[in-house]
């Protein structure tokens, strides 16, 4: 099903995503606590402009699934919002499937769609169904193939029972899958999904992801997901664009990202005779009684400390491993965090 | 596809309100309950008002130059137009300012259709419309029993001056609300708006002259409910109604205008 066809920015052809220098500057007011500092904010209020995104530029190809990550107030969702044409840019270009997306012209709507996992656009008294039907009536989607896109929808959602009942005696993870259905009778080409899977079980989780993957494969269509999720991402995204203080911080393969950010690798190994102390090998992470220790090393000097096991002990086996993806996002958010604290 | 003309794009805005509609009352029916309650709040509304009617002519003939059965139009018509209000222009309105507050709005507006048609015809609350009804039978009532026949022209008028009253009060109220787009609380003023409609059960002829320039131009209940009833007990000129109409559209226009503001606001343009 992955062979990559699409996928990749290099494959040739417009990109359906085209993101260049963008900046979004917001203006807040800015007030001391306190009711002095109160009061005299309404004869004369202090403003501060906050780039929430300043200067940001990729492209996503057509049908590929890239991962928007970063930490809550990187700049993720008022990214997605000027792609999406809900803000309109400070500065810079956007063109989703050639389009400007601020001037929201119908044609542009009609071919992509935002999912937001915390808000939701069903209504709540009526059942999942009728929501259908209103928006089969605004996207203006012929009878025929409003059927057939609902009935594939529901068929791999698994929500052919849910659609009747109305939507607010329905479970979150049910419900996001009718919201994620809503989203889709269209068929948009790109979709926006702003954490479509949060606070979602794990089991809800993986259906939710899994029918991504699929609709994906079944109709080309391209994906910018941000996700608080590493499975999210993993199962998803070859690609990843991580963006701090409204920034592009990495854009490339998952696993080029943990090359590039992540200084250190885990070093295990195997002592037959055990019990011996390592901790002058490096950091010791684990260290199990039937002689297995896991050492944490800076990744330049891991052959050598390889080394050095190799030839000190009666080493079983020894492997280096890279850390899980989800310790190395969570270094590199906790890095730039301590760096540009401002 | 080439941008549809104009035509395609109405008829398409009327689909869009006829589905809309029908599951607002598919919804509705699923709250059979709520009937029963609304039919007991309306009847209530009703005959207190007509005791207090009852009450006013007990002791005089005319009140500002309406007579008793006169004064039964502008009623039926505060009903009726009250019904209107309630069914369709407050909980749209209403919806509107929790989705500006919770930042659904955003869905609206990543629909490809007209936003303001969208947030204006989402919900219909069925058993309100009873108002309507029983509106209109009050002033079918006080129609019979009024001394003087009343001609075709006048009941068009009426026709007209009502379609025309229930545009300026949505107008008014989406102007209300558009508020939300810089101030984000305005709950309070669906209280506010409640309070001053009050003021249109009686025609707007009878309140002191400042108060009345407030009720046509500042809170429309004189075009909303006093000229309809004007043009049904012959009141109403021709140059009224064309008033009126005159200013319906600009209203309209007026709101369309700061519609359009309050969204390049919403979306930063603006900033």
């Amino acid at each position: 099903m992955d062979d990559d066809g699409g996928n990749g920015p290099g494959s040739g052809g417009q990109p359906a995503i085209r993101v260049r220098e963008l900046r979004k500057t917001f203006r807040v007011a800015e007030r001391e606590a306190g009711l002095r500092a109160s009061v005299r904010s309404l004869i004369k209020r202090a403003h501060r402009d906050v780039d929430a995104v300043a200067g940001v530029s990729f492209d996503v190809a057509p049908g590929e699934v890239v991962g928007f990550l970063g930490a809550n107030g990187a700049g993720k969702t008022t990214t997605l919002k000027m792609l999406s044409g809900l803000l309109h840019p400070s500065s810079g270009e956007i063109a989703v499937l050639g389009h400007t997306p601020a001037r929201r012209e119908r044609e542009f709507l009609r071919r992509i769609t935002l999912v937001m996992g915390n808000r939701n656009q069903l209504q709540w008294d009526i059942p999942a169904l009728d929501s259908f039907e209103m928006n089969r009536a605004v996207y203006r989607i012929p009878e025929a193939e409003f059927r057939r896109n609902r009935d594939e929808l529901v068929e791999l959602l698994e929500i052919g029972d849910l659609v009747r009942k109305p939507v607010r005696n329905l479970s979150l993870g049910e419900r996001m899958k009718a919201e994620t259905a809503a989203a889709l009778l269209h068929r948009p080409q790109v979709l926006f999904l702003d954490e479509p899977t949060i606070g979602l079980d794990v089991t809800a989780q993986k259906r939710i992801r899994a029918f991504l993957a699929e609709y994906n494969r079944r109709t080309g269509a391209s994906i910018l997901l941000t996700s608080h999720y590493m499975a999210d991402v993993q199962a998803l995204c070859n690609r990843v664009v991580v963006i701090d203080a409204g920034q592009v911080l990495y854009d490339g393969g998952l696993r080029a990202l943990t090359t590039r950010f992540s200084a250190h690798q885990t070093i295990t190994v195997g002592l037959p005779e055990g019990g011996a102390d390592l901790s002058g090998y490096g950091e010791v992470l684990e260290s199990t009684p039937d002689g297995r220790t896991s050492l944490r090393v800076p990744k330049t000097q891991a052959g050598a400390v390889a080394a050095r096991l190799l030839a000190d002990h009666q080493v079983s086996d020894l492997t280096i491993e890279d850390p899980p993806i989800e310790d190395v996002i969570e270094q590199v958010f906790a890095d730039r965090s301590a760096v540009g604290a401002r | 596809m080439a941008a549809p003309s104009r035509a395609p794009r109405d008829a398409q805005a009327l689909r869009l309100v006829a589905t809309f509609l029908r599951m607002g009352v598919q919804t509705e029916l699923q709250y059979r309950a709520n009937v029963v309650f609304s039919v007991l709040q309306s009847v209530v509304a009703v005959a207190t008002s007509l005791a207090v009617l009852g009450l006013v002519f007990s002791h005089t003939d005319a009140l500002g130059g309406w007579s008793g059965e006169e004064l039964l139009v502008v009623m039926g018509v505060y009903v009726l137009m009250g019904g209107v209000i309630r069914s369709v222009i407050q909980p749209n309105m209403q919806q509107l300012m929790e989705d500006v507050q919770q930042g659904t709005l955003d869905f609206v507006l990543t629909k490809p259709a007209d936003g303001q048609l969208l947030v204006s015809a989402r919900r219909f609350e069925l058993w309100q419309a009873i108002d309507v009804v029983l509106g209109a039978v009050l002033v079918a009532v006080a129609v019979v029993r009024l001394d003087r026949p009343v001609s075709v022209i006048e009941v068009l008028g009426f026709l007209t001056a009502l379609v025309l009253g229930a545009v300026t009060i949505y107008s008014f109220w989406l102007l209300l609300t558009i508020g939300a787009f810089w101030i984000v609380r305005v709950d309070s003023l669906v209280e506010l708006f409640d309070g001053m409609y009050q003021a249109g059960r009686w025609p707007v002829s009878v309140y002191p002259g400042w108060l009345r320039i407030g009720f046509t131009f500042l809170v429309p209940l004189a075009f909303a409910i006093t000229v309809p009833a004007e043009a049904l007990t012959g009141r109403a000129s021709g140059w009224l109604l064309l008033g009126a109409a005159a200013f319906t559209v600009a209203l309209s226009v007026l709101t369309r205008v700061l519609w359009r503001v309050g969204l390049r606001h919403y979306s930063g343009a603006s900033a």
